[in-house]
């Protein structure tokens, strides 16, 4: 009996543990993915984040308080890129208004509509869903329920329903960016990118800006870049093992620059790379600031090709609390991560090149010829 | 034949070990419910907490009338993909395969729903029929394997799993792919109207029926026809089945094949009933879940229909669970590997409860409530460790 209590204590005490332990970067530290199976029920715990705003399930809730709810994508809200990113915003934005904030965490490509009903039924105002294979189901429920705002994280919408708004970016750019950074860093002159399935317009637009921002840098590179398309929804973004594999093997043929692009899929590549420290390999994260995030990856992190989802989100909950919601597409910003411990690698003449490209991008005056979505 | 009826005493006592094992796996579930929640101040809020999942988990599932409809939905591929597995097992097989039997079912279904123009009267019989004819014949090829040149099922198995599983990345982004502008998503186009499965009630399609439709046949076939008792045989004792003139390879591959065609069918019900269409990756571990569910019901007909209720149902309430206590789902993936683990190493559970060694040999001629091939190991070991 003692030894399951301790067990039990144990167990407990790993978020919290994560939680003290780190920077004081973003919000929601979790925990290294790598934490043993038997700790996995414990990784989520998302009550022990800064956010005042999740309550455990028993205490009431005081009246008309503003509830914001988030469904993910086959995924978790831990997932150190995306749907940790989107949920970050979802508390940020409900704090912000001193609201309140919960999640749902799909677990299952079949149940996009089921966990969004969850939120409709217990009356919330808004409904953050992310990700593009949402999209259907949020538009549908978007029109079935017309008095509550749904916020649709990378989901493009082709005609405006007044009620839901599709925050999405310009990855093209942002990979464009670490195509170019990418390139000009590499000394063997071959750079790759491992991504999840290009069925995906968001995943496709960070290749294949990738592709365009790497030759354009220095045409001669050798660019290698593998999707993870066979593979179902349910596996495409949580296949990290495969991410890995998939960078070790870039790295075996040459490659000393990673980008690593979709969920735990692209983290997996971050993990690859981080195990040949040794041979000067270096990675680009993606989404957020992932030096902040895979703390595995640190030294060997390059830079990340940042969409900063958490102002987005948190800015649209705020807007939609003073009445000031749109609904239609909505553009969040896109950018690159600082270059942290690497950064005494980086030449000026790299970092002077790269601020051109950003300038120019954003003026216009130098375009990505990335097509929205794999034709 | 004509067997005595097993009496009430000898069902409650098959019926007893995967009761016990599933309360003991709630225990064990809300044990780490409790560690994986937010830290509370004393014993009694942590009870308070795991109660207050559980009764998430409950709500749920049967909480309302969606929720109940949900629940009995999630239990339709369970049920016939269960069936498919305990029907192999019967036959002395383990059929790994019904993953795999699965989407191919799925797959031909789909392409019968949107690629044939018939009329409606018979254009879902079709599409069923297509389902398991599919199934049947990836099964089926497991089976010629296994009694042609002796290849063990369980590979053969998994092997067409990883062939059926790429198979359909290959169709559905290549010549089965919906080719409309706005698709972007692997999947087929949907099909015809008059190929779908009406509704039972409104959100609940007829393929309810057509489960317990086949819990009968399967019962009938298995346990009253030759075909049936020759299966059996086999699955008992193949060399003795050989001595009595039973065709051992025929009914392997019958076995192998007629599981397949269940657990087709089963892929070509959601098609037909759920989701329209076949998409990759929508076949999220059924076939898989189902050997858990074939064991679990202790290979019996009422028993597969019990635990697919039983696992469709932790699955549905889990999101209510997940919402309220904003504890990963993850866990009740937990609680079903503690239930399965619990129930085929059921010398643990005679041993939690201080039960008496499972009894060695089951009345002649009934062996409705007998296990066969992993139970039995177990029984056997129960057997040796007991001296």
């Amino acid at each position: 009996m003692k030894s399951r209590r301790e067990l039990i204590m144990a167990l407990g005490a790993i978020p919290v543990l994560a939680a003290c332990g780190g920077e004081a970067a973003p919000p929601a530290k979790a925990e290294p993915t790598k934490a043993p199976a038997a700790a996995a029920p414990a990784a989520p715990a998302p009550t022990t984040a800064p956010a005042p705003t999740t309550a455990p399930a028993p205490t009431a809730v005081p009246a008309k308080v503003f509830k914001v709810g988030l469904v993910t994508d086959v995924g978790k809200v831990d997932d150190k890129s995306f749907n940790e990113s989107a949920w970050n915003g979802a508390k940020a934005g409900a704090a912000a208004i001193k609201g309140e904030s919960k999640y749902v965490e799909t677990q299952n490509p079949n149940d996009y509509k089921k966990n969004i009903q969850q939120f409709i039924s217990e009356k919330y105002d808004i409904i953050v869903t992310v990700g593009f294979l949402l999209g259907e189901a949020t538009i549908e429920a978007a029109k079935a329920n017309p008095t509550i705002k749904f916020i649709g994280v990378d989901q493009f919408q082709g005609a405006v329903v007044e009620n839901l708004a599709g925050l999405i970016f310009e990855e093209d750019k942002a990979g464009f960016m670490v195509g170019a950074l990418a390139a000009l860093f590499s000394k063997s002159g071959k750079v790759g990118a491992v991504l999840a399935t290009d069925v995906v317009p968001p995943v496709w637009r960070f290749g294949e800006g990738f592709r365009a921002g790497a030759k354009y840098a220095k045409a001669t590179t050798d660019i290698q870049i593998v999707y993870h398309s066979t593979v179902g929804p349910e596996k495409t973004f949580s296949d990290p093992e495969w991410g890995k594999a998939t960078a070790l093997s870039m790295i075996d043929k040459g490659v000393d620059v990673v980008f690593g692009a979709g969920g735990n899929t692209g983290n997996g590549a971050l993990y690859g790379v981080a195990d040949r420290k040794d041979k000067g390999v270096v990675a680009i994260g993606v989404d957020t600031d992932q030096w902040n995030t895979v703390p595995e990856a640190k030294a060997v992190l390059l830079s990340s090709g940042m969409k900063i989802i958490d102002l987005g989100v948190s800015d649209i909950i705020k807007a939609a609390s003073e009445g000031k919601f749109k609904g239609g597409n909505i553009t969040g910003k896109v950018g690159l991560a600082p270059f942290h411990d690497l950064d005494s690698k980086v030449d000026a003449a790299i970092k002077t090149k790269l601020e051109d490209i950003r300038k120019q991008l954003d003026a216009g005056t130098l375009k990505t010829e990335v097509k929205p979505a794999k034709g | 034949m004509a067997p005595a009826r097993p009496g009430i005493a000898l069902r409650l006592d098959a019926a007893l070990v995967p009761v016990l094992a599933i309360a003991t796996a709630l225990v064990a579930g809300g044990a780490i419910l409790w560690a994986a929640g937010p830290q509370l101040e004393g014993p009694w809020l942590g009870l308070q907490f795991v109660a207050v999942a559980y009764l998430s988990l409950l709500e749920g599932a049967v909480g309302s009338r969606d929720a109940v409809i949900d629940t009995v939905l999630r239990a339709v591929p369970y049920a016939f993909s269960g069936l498919a597995v305990m029907l192999a097992f019967r036959g002395g097989l383990f059929n790994i395969g019904a993953e795999g039997q699965l989407t191919i079912g799925a797959l031909f279904a789909a392409w019968a729903g949107f690629g044939l123009d018939l009329p409606a009267v018979i254009h879902l019989p079709v599409v069923l029929a297509t389902g398991c004819l599919a199934g049947a014949v990836w099964g089926g090829v497991a089976g010629l394997l296994k009694a042609r040149t002796g290849a063990h099922e369980v590979i053969t198995t998994i092997m067409l799993n990883y062939i059926a599983s790429q198979l359909a990345a290959y169709l559905l982004n290549g010549p089965l792919r919906d080719r409309s502008p706005l698709n972007v998503i692997a999947q087929t186009p949907k099909i015809a109207e008059g190929a779908r499965l009406p509704d039972l009630v409104p959100g609940m399609h007829a393929g309810v029926l057509l489960v317990v439709a086949v819990a009968v046949v399967t019962w009938f076939v298995v346990w009253r026809t030759t075909t049936g008792f020759e299966l059996r045989m086999v699955g008992a004792n193949p060399d003795g089945a050989a001595y009595a003139g039973v065709g051992v390879v025929r009914r392997m591959t019958w076995a192998l094949g007629a599981s397949g065609l269940l657990a087709g069918l089963a892929g070509a019900v959601q098609v037909a009933g759920v989701n329209y269409r076949s998409t990759l990756g929508f076949n999220v571990g059924y076939g898989f879940d189902s050997i858990a569910i074939a064991l679990l019901g202790r290979n019996t007909v009422s028993g597969v229909l019990l635990s697919s209720v039983l696992f469709a149902a932790l699955r549905t309430g889990a999101t209510k669970l997940q919402f309220r206590t904003q504890v990963s789902a993850d866990i009740i993936s937990v609680i079903q590997a503690l239930v399965l683990l619990l129930v085929a190493a059921e010398q643990i559970v005679r041993w939690l409860y201080r039960l008496q060694a499972a009894r060695a040999v089951a009345p002649a001629g009934d062996d409705e409530g007998r296990e066969v091939a992993p139970v039995t190991i177990g029984s056997a070991e129960t057997a040796r460790t007991s001296k």
